[in-house]
């Protein structure tokens, strides 16, 4: 088929072409004597070789043919319907009527001399020249050049550990600068500590370290620290919020994700193993075919609009708006590029014209939101098989202690219900609904399995019919049932109240033994549910058999799927205990049927075929233009993909270009944040925008030299790490100086370590080392800081109290959208709507009172004082001096003891550490 | 010296201005949020969207809420947004449609395929309540408002709103924010952020949320997006406390007192290592700032010393209606923090909580006249009484009060249904106060009230226009996040000039 579109398309160009010639043989417009004259006093003033605003000139054809800053081409040779020019001279594009002079407007017949001109082929002088348009000219912006070989200088000084103090050393020069002297050992361990760990060092850390005599003490401890694994938990938290991941939807019904957190576990993993940069993207963007699967959940890691309506306008703009969040956030992490911008026209600054925006939507075009099934491994399959096996042996030992004999069966289950029988053969197979639990049914999936292969996808050949489906809703189409995709988004619903049937007809005749089918496998959804129903089967038409039904289940009821009842009062007691044995082996063994299941879905998002992509005049759906194919920003390169690439494919090939060695953006941008993260402000200090209006890097050849470092050294992040850790720009005192502050009070050329607050995580991983109850596990689910309150529309309520299962480190607090944690969200944590390169840093009056006041905190300040007492007794001396160690890794003075213990003896020493868990020294990292 | 001033000349020489900046304490070192803004990024007309370079506020870290000075001199030095939460419906309040009567039970016309949020129409209807003319202006308001009905002649009614989406968490969000999508500021954080306050012992933004509990899309209807937190909105009300605002129970006050000198004398100590560090200071301050709002928040949250013809008038003595008596109670707390220059008030009538669709706010699609006759009495008197009582006050000379929701809703009923279905192509909002035209009605929707037609106001017209009451210019007012210098109003909005005084 695609071929004879093809076929078809050239044909019409050929009569096209043809039909030219013959009308300007005949009565053909004139280009040099009528439409030249005509534009040129009407149009190349503000259009022309002179100036060009908003960008279009129509005095070339090329740029005729790629139109201006709308995206739009200002003409479509042969259409001069849709010609943009003829749509803006004639007043139909409100607010844009061109020229915009009245007086200067073009008459009736000037309009339709335009149009014939058009319509017949938009011939120019300049027609055979080659189109420019079409040509890679790479821009001139800085980011965009290849990485510069640059050779660090050499720098007569006596200062300095490697290449990065020669850049630094010449850019201090340069503004009659010196650097601060070196921090001391005390000062650097702590420091170390906080940034790359995020906890305090221990105070006996501290002190063996400052004694630490072997020369190369501060390259063992380097090491130490970046092989320790809350290495991974700290940086994890900086990449999350590039990615905007959080775990609930967002928008107003901001529903749960409680499959999201893998990716957490994910990228903890892969940093603590130092995955080289690149494949960790290229995992990201196409992790189901480079064996991590559950990487993609990057994808779906945004904002999802949960609330669907039959108007078909909104459910288009809610898809713009994903796949807008999709491209949005790949182009600014990965590329620091911002090519949102190019959505409704081309970008203002940068070289992204609309089609680029259109053909990396399309590489994003089969992505939706959801969970997907990872593929269990071998093990857990087996398991799965074995207790499966287990379970059916033991439903049929407790047969007969069912208190209905009847209802052997557990009720219908929205998330799931299997059906079991003896192998028959079967063509059709029929899912007649008798009753629901509220209004139309609704299926999102059935299957129907020959041995292991679901046989009943449409994938496999197999054809749906059903009784009726409920119009309006793309979403609930009959394709839904049989498409593989689950949740409520992919789903059937008919068109009949508590009634209405789903019928499969293989492609061929099979051996069928069992039927999986629910109404949300996501969980989101518990109305709509078949309560009674029956199966069918036939292998001619007509000829049904019924193998299943609910006639065996238990009744449905509302608070939720019941199990079969016993009854073994009725029986002798030996015989009933031998029942309630049973009945908690099914339980337990089921249990755990669910936990291997529920172990191989996660938020990763589902994949499907996409049709074309278009472009859509002024980003509005309902103006789509030409089809785009999946592509990228073609100022910068070439994807080389189909119009109809699967969709792997598209998303695999993106990855590879971005991970390219070549692509001057990717390592340039990442050597920048982890600079960022360790001195808290970039070389580039708009991290996700290096185009034309971002800033410009402070030193260019420091850049250059660390992106090359990272992408000749396996992209190993800690490679990065360890050659910043050991400079002596990183191991400078962060102490001011007056002289140094008059010329840069910024510290843009790095005279000192530029100390800061530290982020909400370390606050809190702070607290929770110094009062000693930090739970180190790592990994798996998250904690909630919330009580939430399960209405349509969720509501979050801080906690009032908290234990032991609260005081694991902040990365592993279920990360909920918009709403921020009760105690340390006021530390400018994001709310996860967009990718967030860097954080805010404002002091306000609500941090001070949820530090000084929270219970959170003031439980705290009780642990921490239960310790003091615990590992130094009633001696107030040691407890002082043992409570600065641990909160601020150094002795207190003779003035603060003093003070401290007066303070103590009047206050106690709940209230002292109260204090302590508020200080500046305490958030501050320096 | 006024902030735009500063930041002139901060755009011809910031190295200079830095320079000055940070010789000392005194002179307070720009904190990185200032350095970021000012120093780095597209400081040139060419460099933003508008064609505008930006007017940066000067702000201290020390004192990020100092009251700063506008744009230009403005009528309005405060406003108080009130936000019926549910999409309000214009067709039962205050667009007169007589067309809906004499077409009563007939399809709108061109509407037969029409789709909408909840699905297909049924015919015209008119609304249940009675319009009749209000105040010498004698415009038309329903019964449903009388007592708002009655302040017509204070009244600047906007009929040609236009919104960009139907659903409510993304209409909440495009009216406090300018965005449909989540995590941009809301106009309260622009404004903080803007103009600072004129009371630092209050906060700069406060959001009141309804008794019954939050709008649909939460907090980030007053939340700092991309802005630093120190502008968002702080969400009180008075039934409701600030979290962690009060001493904690079991510490008394001279324990409490004493721990806060100690840690100020902690945190001294340290700073006197760094000297030249304004963020340590300013954090030093902000525990002294927290100390005086727990003064000051309690005193303004404390009605007892209003009279008792006071909490008449606004009907916060209602014993029959608790709910009405609370929502009073919120609209008197928002005048005595208005009073006592706060900057931004948004106060909300309407929560999704306790019922959600048309139950506790006003999204009316099953039976609409059942669910307004509950909110309706519920809002008009007290938020009356809040316009009334600052006109009396003399406030309502430089205060600006916004009447807002989410869209309008359908001229028809809905099939098979006694309410209204979403409508985000035609409704009103209207303005009062400060620099505002009244009694005026601008703009109009079509004969059936479905769409706008005449003068058409978009949402980010409407906020430039508040914002320009403010004395802001709404395409300067930016802050550079993701590759854009961003605005209230993204790209769009033209100030509403005909409805200035």
């Amino acid at each position: 088929m695609p071929k004879l579109i093809r076929w078809l398309s050239v044909g019409c160009w050929i009569v096209g072409a043809l039909s030219v010639q013959e009308a300007s043989a005949s009565d053909g417009v004139d280009y040099a004597t009528q439409v030249g004259p005509l534009l040129q006093a009407k149009c190349f003033d503000c259009h022309g070789a002179d100036a060009q605003e908003s960008h279009l000139r129509l005095d070339q054809r090329a740029s005729l043919l790629a139109g201006g800053d709308s995206g739009e081409p200002a003409i479509l040779p042969g259409n001069a319907e849709q010609s943009h020019l003829i749509q803006l001279v004639s007043g139909q594009q409100a607010g844009k009527f061109m020229p915009p002079d009245e007086a200067d407007r073009l008459t009736a017949e000037e309009i339709e001399l335009l149009r014939d001109w058009i319509d017949q082929g938009a011939v120019t002088p300049d027609a055979d020249q080659p189109n420019t348009a079409d040509t890679i000219v790479r821009p001139s912006h800085w980011s965009f050049q290849p990485l510069q070989g640059v050779v660090p200088p050499t720098i007569d000084a006596n200062w300095g550990a490697n290449p990065i103090d020669a850049y630094v050393l010449q850019g201090l020069r340069q503004h009659g600068l010196t650097p601060n002297p070196p921090a001391t050992r005390a000062e650097l361990i702590r420091r170390m500590y906080l940034d790359l760990l995020g906890v305090p060092p221990t105070p006996e850390a501290v002190q063996a370290f400052a004694v630490d005599e072997r020369p190369n003490a501060m390259a063992r401890l380097i090491n130490k620290l970046l092989a320790d694994p809350r290495y991974g938990e700290r940086w994890a938290s900086y990449w999350l919020d590039l990615v905007r991941f959080a775990e609930t939807n967002g928008f107003e019904t901001n529903r749960e994700r409680p499959r999201a957190w893998p990716y957490r576990d994910y990228v903890i993993r892969s940093l603590n193993d130092d995955k080289p940069y690149d494949q960790f993207l290229m995992e990201q963007l196409a992790g189901d075919s480079l064996g991590a699967p559950e990487a993609t959940a990057y994808l779906v890691a945004g904002p999802y609009d949960l609330v669907k309506s039959p108007d078909v306008n909104l459910t288009l703009m809610q898809r713009q708006n994903e796949l807008d969040d999709m491209l949005g956030t790949t182009s600014t992490a990965f590329l620091g590029l911002t090519v949102g911008c190019a959505r409704c026209h081309n970008h203002k600054f940068d070289p992204i014209r609309q089609t680029d925006y259109y053909a990396l939507q399309a590489i994003f075009a089969g992505v939706q939101h959801g969970e997907r099934s990872l593929p269990l491994a071998e093990p857990q399959l087996q398991e799965i098989t074995r207790l499966e096996a287990r379970a059916k042996e033991l439903r049929t030992q407790l047969h007969p202690f069912l208190k209905h004999a009847q209802r052997s069966r557990a009720s219908v289950n929205p998330r799931g219900n299997e059906e079991d029988f003896a192998p028959l053969p079967a063509r059709y197979i029929r899912f007649t609904v008798l009753a629901t639990n509220s209004s139309e049914p609704c299926l999102d999936e059935l299957e129907v399995y020959s041995g292991t292969t679901n046989v009943a996808l449409a994938s496999a050949g197999a054809k749906a019919k059903c009784s009726s489906a409920l119009p309006g809703y793309s979403i609930h189409r009959l394709e839904h049932v049989h498409d593989g995709l689950h949740g409520n988004s992919h789903s059937w619903i008919s068109n009949e109240a508590g009634a209405g049937w789903v019928q499969i007809e293989l492609p061929q005749e099979a051996s069928i033994q069992h039927i999986v089918w629910s109404r949300d496998r996501e969980g989101q959804f518990e109305d709509r549910l078949p309560t009674e129903y029956r199966i069918e089967v036939a292998v001619e038409p007509g000829q049904w058999t019924e193998v299943a039904s609910s006639a065996d289940r238990m009744p449905y009821a509302e608070d939720g799927p019941a199990e079969p009842e016993y009854d073994f009062e009725r029986l002798p007691s030996n015989q009933a205990t031998v029942g309630r044995v049973l009945l908690k082996d099914l339980q337990e063994c089921q249990r755990y049927i669910e936990e291997l299941r529920a172990a191989g879905n996660v938020y990763a998002g589902a994949f499907e075929q996409p049709g074309p992509t278009h472009r859509l005049f002024r980003g509005e759906p309902r103006e789509p233009r030409e089809a785009v194919a999946p592509g990228t920003i073609a100022s910068l390169g070439k994807l080389s993909l189909a119009d109809d690439a699967p969709e792997q494919q598209r998303r695999l090939a993106l990855a590879q270009w971005i991970a390219s060695p070549e692509n001057p953006l990717t390592a340039r941008v990442m050597a920048n944040r982890i600079w960022q993260f360790h001195f808290g402000k970039g070389i580039v200090s708009t991290p996700n925008d290096f185009g034309l209006a971002g800033a410009r890097p402070t030193h260019p050849e420091l850049l250059d030299w660390l992106a090359s470092e990272l992408r000749e050294n396996h992209w190993s992040l800690k490679h990065l790490h360890r050659l910043i850790l050991t400079s002596a720009t990183y191991q400078q005192s962060s102490r001011p100086s007056k002289e140094a502050h008059t010329v840069d009070a910024a510290t843009e050329w790095w005279w000192r370590f530029p100390p800061r607050r530290l982020d909400a995580e370390p606050i809190r991983d702070s607290i929770l080392t110094v009062s000693g109850v930090l739970d180190p596990t790592m990994y798996g689910p998250g904690f909630s800081a919330f009580e939430v309150e399960l209405e349509n529309v969720r509501h979050y309520f801080p906690k009032k109290t908290y234990g032991p299962a609260d005081w694991r480190r902040m990365v592993y607090m279920t990360k909920v959208r918009l709403e921020r944690e009760s105690v340390f969200g006021v530390f400018d944590c994001p709310d996860a709507a967009s990718s967030v390169p860097r954080r805010n840093r404002s002091t306000t009056p609500l941090q001070a009172l949820n530090l000084f006041n929270s219970p959170f905190i003031l439980q705290q300040a009780e642990l921490f004082a239960a310790r003091l007492e615990r590992e130094c007794g009633e001696d107030q001396a040691k407890q002082v001096t043992r409570a600065y160690w641990l909160c601020f890794g150094r002795a207190p003075n003779g003035d603060e003891l003093t003070e401290s213990r007066e303070f103590i003896a009047t206050a106690g020493l709940n209230a002292f550490c109260r204090a302590m868990l508020n200080s500046n020294e305490l958030v501050f990292l320096q | 010296m006024p902030s735009h001033e500063l930041a002139g000349r901060h755009l011809l020489n910031r190295r200079a201005f830095l320079n000055h900046a940070a010789t000392g304490l005194s002179g307070i070192a720009l904190s990185m949020l200032l350095a970021e803004q000012g120093l780095l990024l597209a400081q040139s007309p060419e460099g933003t969207v508008s064609g505008k370079s930006p007017l940066r506020p000067m702000i201290e870290p020390q004192h990020p809420f100092a009251a700063r000075a506008p744009h230009f001199p403005a009528p309005a030095k405060r406003v108080v947004v009130i936000f019926c939460s549910g999409a309000c419906s214009h067709l039962d309040t205050f667009d007169y449609k007589p067309e809906l009567i004499h077409r009563h039970g007939m399809p709108l016309p061109g509407a037969d395929k029409l789709i909408t949020f909840q699905g297909e129409q049924g015919n015209i209807t008119r609304s249940p309540w009675q319009f009749r003319p209000r105040g010498e202006c004698a415009k038309m308001t329903s019964d449903l408002l009388p007592e708002l009905g009655a302040l017509a002649d204070d009244i600047c009614f906007l009929h040609s709103l236009k919104g960009k989406t139907n659903t409510h968490g993304p209409g909440e969000n495009f009216m406090s924010t300018g965005s449909t999508l989540d995590g941009f500021p809301s106009a309260g954080a622009w404004t903080s952020y803007a103009l600072g306050t004129e009371n630092e012992n209050l906060p700069a933004y406060v959001a009141i949320p309804d008794p019954r509990g939050t709008p649909q899309n939460s907090v980030n209807n007053w939340g700092p997006g991309f802005l630093p937190a120190a502008y968002q909105g702080t969400d009180f009300n008075t039934s409701k406390p600030i979290r962690n605002l009060a001493r904690p129970e079991g510490i008394s006050t001279a324990s409490d007192d004493q721990a806060r000198s100690f840690l100020k004398r902690l945190n001294e100590r340290h700073l006197e290592k760094f000297p030249e560090d304004s963020e340590l200071a300013a954090r030093i301050s902000s525990y002294e700032l927290a100390a005086r709002m727990q003064l000051s928040i309690p005193e303004v949250s404390e009605l007892a010393s209003e009279s008792a013809t006071t909490l008449k008038m606004y009907g916060a003595d209602d014993a029959e209606n608790p709910l009405r008596a609370a929502y009073a109670k919120n609209c008197l707390l928002a005048r005595r923090l208005l009073e006592r220059g706060v900057r931004f008030v948004q106060l909300f009538n309407g929560a999704y909580q306790t019922g959600g669709e048309g139950v506790s706010n006003w999204d009316g699609h099953k039976s609409i006249e059942e669910q307004y006759n509950l909110h309706g009495p519920v809002l008009d008197q007290p938020t009356a009484a809040l316009v009334r009582d600052l006109k009396q006050r003399g406030l309502l000379r430089d205060t600006l009060v916004v009447f807002c929701t989410e869209f309008g809703r359908m001229p028809t009923f809905q099939k098979g249904a006694s309410g209204r279905d979403h409508n985000p192509e035609g409704f009103t909002c209207w303005l009062a106060g400060a620099g505002v035209k009244a009694p005026f009605s601008y703009g109009a929707t079509d004969e059936f009230g479905y769409r706008a037609v005449e003068n058409i106001v978009t949402v980010h017209d409407f906020h430039a226009t508040i914002l320009h009451l403010l004395g802001l210019d709404h395409e300067r007012l930016t802050y550079y996040h993701n590759g854009l210098e961003r605005r209230l109003t993204d790209v769009e909005g033209h100030v509403v000039r005909d409805v200035l005084a």
